[in-house]
């Protein structure tokens, strides 16, 4: 990752990640106005067997992206952890993936 | 009943009659439980994301059925120690199911109600609906 310049350490001033701002060494930190997939398309099944869904939501690692990058919303992304987890129990998924 | 859900996985160079003969013995441990095999979807080949004893593709093989919670436990143990079988992974399907359908309903009777299609944009898209939005449903 990138050295992060005009960014504060203190613990008060919250990152929202995924923010391009943040870039720009600007102090000012606003929020993206993020939509979660799975609410927007109506999509109420998460399974571990649609690969191709799951590895949109996966690194090039095979790391699963957090919610404050991918803009999922809570329940969602604790359905699609677990459909991960259970992809890479079935060798659907990698555990690490090589770059 | 309960309605589960195998997914498993075949040694690649496994003959066919083998892996048919095999299903046939799973599925008479579920039948000989009481319960009744939904439905057998063979994937085939596919490539897998990680080496599972120096293989590194397998015969995927996705079974559903209902049955006790005993029978499963025998099937389990069936594909514990064949040799056939890399890997397995049984999930419980019927609350899952019964959650979608009442999901389809509801999307349904939503749809139903509201003459304007279903992804209108912006507020007031339906001034006359008295009904309350449900609250797992985001307002954009």
């Amino acid at each position: 990752m990138a050295e992060m310049r005009g960014r504060p350490v203190s613990a008060s001033q919250r990152p929202t990640g995924g923010d391009k701002a943040v870039m720009t060494q600007k102090k000012q930190y606003f929020r993206r106005k993020k939509i979660c997939r799975f609410c927007v398309d109506k999509i109420d099944d998460v399974n571990y067997k649609d690969v191709k869904l799951l590895s949109s939501f996966v690194s090039d690692r095979g790391k699963i992206t957090p919610r404050r990058i991918s803009g999922v919303c809570a329940v969602h992304q604790r359905r699609l952890s677990d459909a991960v987890k259970q992809a890479r129990n079935i060798a659907l998924l990698p555990f690490a993936a090589e770059i | 009943m309960r309605i589960y859900e195998e997914l498993f996985i075949v040694k690649p160079d496994a003959p066919e009659e083998e892996i048919d003969a095999f299903i046939e013995q799973i599925k008479q441990v579920i039948v000989d439980g009481g319960g009744s095999v939904d439905k057998i979807d063979k994937w085939g080949l596919r490539k897998l994301a990680y080496r599972l004893s120096k293989h590194s593709d397998g015969y995927f093989i996705l079974m559903q059925f209902s049955t006790g919670p005993d029978a499963v436990l025998e099937v389990e143990r069936r594909l514990r120690v064949s040799d056939l079988v890399l890997k397995f992974l049984t999930v419980r399907i019927d609350e899952k199911l019964k959650w979608l359908e009442k999901r389809k309903k509801i999307r349904e009777k939503r749809a139903r109600r509201k003459p304007a299609p279903v992804h209108a944009t912006g507020t007031g898209a339906a001034p006359g609906e008295p009904v309350a939005e449900a609250p797992g449903e985001r307002t954009e």
